[in-house]
This record gives C-alpha cells, structure tokens and sequence, in this order.
C-alpha cells in the first residue's frame, strides 16, 4: 500500500484529545462513519489513511512496522515490547494523556521509603515467607527493567489487568507497579509511592515507526505531517 | 563405526552407568517462578490453559532432572540428557539442542564433580574442541570470605544474594561504603509501639495481616534500618570484598593474591580453596591446551549453586559448557536436607559451529 499509514485512538478522551491537536497543527481528521469506522483520512495531507485503533494495539503496530506512525503512550511503547524503545521515535509529546507509572508499597511500610529498602525487603522476603515478593502490575516489561536497574531479582510479577491498587489488600500482591495521574487512588487504597519509585513519566506522543520500510511517497508525508508539528520529518 | 559427531553424542550420553532422562517438553511454568524468580521468566516460551495456568516449553534439563530424582530416586544417581530447548532471546523464542550430565546425592561429591568435567571434556572433543577457555569460580569461597568479614550480620545474607549479578552486587557494595546518616542519638520509639503504629495503618488500609508482611516485621525492620544508620559496614570490609571480587586470572596467580587479601582464613576458606586446585589440576589434565582462569566474581545468577561453578568458551567467546556443584538445589525443591549434586550443561549447535572451524 502506498501513501503513509497513521494510527490514533479509535475512542475516549485520547480519541478527541488527537483529533484536537491536530485540528489544531491544521491537520484536521475525518472520520466519515463516525464512531463505528476504523477509516478516516486528513483532507489537509491526501495520501494519509488514518487508522483507528485502540491505544496498546497502536504501540504495537508501529513497533512490529505495520503503521508509519502513530498517536499514543509513551508507556505503551515501552511495555509493549523490550524492543519498543528502539523500534520507534517519539516525534513529538502533545500535551495530553500524562501519566506515571509508580512503584507504590502499602503506607504501613513506615520501613520502605526508597527503591533500596524495597531491594533489601526483596532480599529478606523468600526467607521469611517461604515464597518471593510479588509485584502487582500489567507493566511486565517496564517493572522488569526497572527492578533489573536496583538489582532486585528477588519477585515475582502478578499479571493485573485491572483494579492493581486493590491487589494488596486482597493479598494477591505485596505491592504494585502502576499508572497514575494524581496519586490519589493510591492514597485512597492506602498505598505510598517509593521515592525513587517513578519509573516513568509518560504522555501522549506523536511517533514514528523505525521498523516499517518507508518509501518515496511516505517520506514526503512524513516530512509534511511532522513539519505541522513543528519537527523535522527527515 | 561412529559416523558423525552427533551419533558419538547419542553413544556418550548412552554410556552404561547413565541414566537418560528425557522430560516432557510441556512443563508447568511455576516451579520456574518458584526457583528463578521473575528473572528467569523472561527467558520463558510461555502459553497458558484454559484454567489460566501457565505452562513453559522446556527451557532446561536441571529442574525436571531434580525433581525426578525427588520422586523416584533414592541414593546415588546419574542422568544424562541430550534434546531440545526453548528459550526467548532478544531476536525472539529460539529453539535449540542440549546435552548434560547430572550427578545428584554422590558419596564422593569432589570425584562427581571431576566426573562431570570429563564428561564436559567427552564432549568438547567429540567436536574436537580441545582448547576451550575455562573460567573457574568458586561460591563457597566467596561464601567463606563474607562469613569472615566484619560487618553486621542483616548485610551477609543480602550481599550472598547479588553475588553473580556483577551490577548489583557492586551497587550495593558502594551504598555500603557511603556513611551516610549515622546521626548518633535519633530517638526510635519502642519495639512494641512502632507495631502497634503499623497495625493499626495496616487495618486502615484493609490489609492482610497473614499472607504478606506483617506488622511485627515491618517495625523490626524499621528499627534495623535506624540501627544500621548508625553501624555501617567497616572500610576495610568494603576494600577487602571489593579487591577480592576484581582478582581474576591464572589459577595459581590469583590463589596467591586471594591468600594475600585475607589475614585469618575463616572456616571454609582453606577447603574452598583446596577444592579449586583439586579441579583445577582435573581440568589440566582433560585439556592440556585449555586457558584456564579463576574469576573470583563469577558465579552463576541462580543462588542454588554451592562449591565450584566452571564455564567453557569456544573462540569467539560463545558458551559452550557451564556447570558446577548445585547442592542446595534438591533442598530447594522439597528435600529435607541438602544433597550433593553436579552436573554440566553444553550446547550442541555452538560446539557444531566451534568444531567446524
């Protein structure tokens, strides 16, 4: 297929906040169906097919190189493969969709304040409890590296896809590895973020496939769709 | 007439005395979880069933092989094993041929540990790899030198667990050597009334008090942790662990300079020691032409290996052999006690590409 490939959020608040920027960068997006079309295309930029998709399938598509470029979490890219990092250039932060992704231990931990009291509670744990300390998070990647970065080798990870801050309290997790904006659902579960505890610091980008082969066309979309945003598109 | 290295493999590992084993390639993942860790998951082919059980396609020969021995043997055994991995690798899941051998509750454990370095030897020269760079490396020496040196106790355990992770255990050893926060007289408040403090955030927040950490736990570690503000880890401690995980080279070389780091041998230390010359002298022997070295940093991630670890590597600097003394591995599993255990693992496509040079 000729022309370049974007994806964007296909629903929610990412769905209208892109459409925003770009409306915004002059680059407004059709979507003729209306919510029930996975098609659009930007009148501004012919050749651009807009592609809606949910926000963690985006990650993937433009690290796997089925999409030139796309809207979405810089966590996602860094979750969705070890290899996210690299196979993809984030072009741009819009603005919007910020998050964190936290390493939060119950407020009751008046011992753990930092990533080296949690190294040492990890240390300590399997010999105490008979089984290792476990992590509660859909972040499998990120909370692996991170961990790997203090040297805590000691755990387990607990895949959640949801409602993590509850994993705690119902004993399925010692602790947890999760987004947040405000802080104030862990507060509310009574959980506390490590001090050194944020492994990163995300929002929506505006980024570039690194893996997809780009042909003479895409390029010069690519030039025109990155220079709206005020980025050098070579 | 043996025709090709391969078939020579199939009559090694096939040699009387061995007991093959050839596990299920479909193994429930979790007795990987229990052992490794989240570290080793990584390295998983993972699939789950349809009760969301995980299971993993063979990622080793070790485990099943103990666990084998837990249900059915009793006393001394050998296994041998030759067959098929599967472990991720950065450029995806990969799939490829091992073969080994296990020693497990051996009378004479330094006579299985030479017996597996000439298996390793076998089958380095069925590729007619004769020289391979050997590194040597000792746990229970290290082990030895840490229960040796001054330092408070809580520090032994925790340094134990990041020998083998180079950049963890150096991490550690430099937040060790920082004396911060010794502030004299911080008033702590009684054992008694810091739990109390803790139970009663823990029933605010709705948390378990059995099945995670609990309130007495967290307090005493809150108290540790005031305490060790204030009794950090001697200088010397650091400078000695430091110097002794940087010597590495010729064997006899760095036995003299190890013996030179340390003032009184503490128990274990001569018989670590001793253990390292006596396989150092079986690994002459097998491969006159081998480079060999002890690296007083090397061990292997996994903290189930006891005595001595040995790596072998072809040219370009590929592994071709690892393998070591793994006493507390049978322990870890359900053992009611340690039981002595050896064994070598090499990897038949590197030795194919090694002896094809």
């Amino acid at each position: 297929m000729s022309g370049l490939i974007l994806a964007v959020p296909s629903k929610g608040r990412l769905e209208e906040a892109t459409r925003k920027v770009f409306a915004k960068a002059g680059l407004a997006i059709e979507r003729p169906g209306g919510a029930r079309s996975y098609q659009g295309d930007i009148p501004a930029l012919p050749g651009v097919v807009v592609r809606f998709l949910p926000a963690s399938e985006i990650a993937r598509e433009l690290i796997r190189g089925t999409v030139h470029a796309g809207v979405t979490g810089a966590d996602l890219i860094h979750e969705a493969s070890e290899q996210g990092p690299q196979s993809a250039r984030f072009a741009r932060p819009l603005g919007f969709g910020g998050a964190d992704v936290v390493i939060a231990v119950p407020d009751a931990w008046i011992d753990v304040t930092s990533m080296r009291d949690l190294a040492d509670v990890a240390s300590d744990f399997r010999a105490g409890h008979g089984r290792w300390l476990r992590v509660a998070t859909k972040y499998l990647n990120l909370t692996r590296r991170y961990f790997a970065r203090f040297g805590i080798a000691e755990y387990r990870i607990v895949e959640s896809l949801g409602a993590t801050e509850a994993a705690p309290a119902a004993g399925a997790a010692d602790l947890i590895v999760d987004i947040t904006s405000t802080g104030s659902t862990l507060a509310a579960n009574g959980l506390r973020i490590v001090e050194d505890g944020l492994i990163l610091k995300s929002e929506a980008n505006l980024i570039v496939s690194k893996t997809i082969v780009w042909d003479a066309e895409a390029l010069v979309l690519r030039k025109s769709l990155l220079g709206a945003f005020g980025v050098d598109g070579d | 007439m043996i025709s090709s290295p391969r078939a020579a493999l199939e009559a090694l590992v096939s040699t009387p005395g061995l007991t093959r084993i050839d596990p299920p390639i479909l193994m429930s993942a979790d007795p990987y979880f229990d052992l490794a860790g989240e570290e080793f998951r990584r390295r998983l082919v993972l699939t789950s069933g349809v009760d969301g059980e995980e299971y993993c396609l063979r990622p080793d020969f070790t485990l099943p092989i103990a666990r084998h021995y837990l249900e059915n043997g009793v006393g001394e055994a050998a296994y041998s094993y030759l067959g098929t991995l599967f472990r991720q690798r950065p450029d995806g899941p990969a799939e490829f041929d091992q073969t080994g051998l296990e020693l497990i509750g051996q009378p004479d454990p330094a006579a299985a540990l030479d017996r597996v370095i000439h298996f390793a030897r076998d089958v380095l020269m069925t590729y007619g790899v004769t020289a391979p760079r050997v590194r040597i490396g000792s746990v229970a020496l290290f082990e030895a030198v840490l229960a040796g040196a001054e330092m408070p106790d809580v520090w032994r355990p925790r340094l134990r667990h990041r020998f083998g992770h180079a950049g963890s255990l150096d991490a550690l050893l430099e937040r060790l050597s920082d004396p911060h926060g010794a502030e004299g007289n911080i008033r702590t408040p009684p054992l008694a009334e810091i739990e109390t403090d803790v139970a009663g955030r823990m029933a605010a927040a709705g948390l378990p008090f059995d099945t995670s950490r609990a309130p007495a736990e967290i307090a005493a570690r809150y108290l540790e942790k005031q305490a060790l503000a204030a009794a950090y880890v001697p200088g010397e401690t650091i400078q000695l662990l430091t110097d002794y995980l940087g010597v590495a080279g010729p064997v006899e070389t760095a036995l003299a300079t190890i013996g030179g780091l340390i003032e009184t041998p503490p128990a274990g230390f001569e018989v670590a020691r001793a253990a390292i010359r006596r396989h150092f002298e079986t690994l002459g022997q097998c491969l006159p032409g081998a480079e060999i070295v002890f690296d007083a940093g090397f061990a292997p991630r996994l903290d189930y290996y006891t005595g001595l670890v040995f790596e072998m590597t072809g040219e370009d600097g590929a592994v071709l052999a690892s393998g070591g003394e793994y006493d507390r591995l049978l322990q870890r599993l359900g053992a009611g006690r340690e039981i002595a255990a050896s064994g070598c693992a090499l990897w038949v496509d590197r030795l194919e590409k090694e002896g094809g040079k």
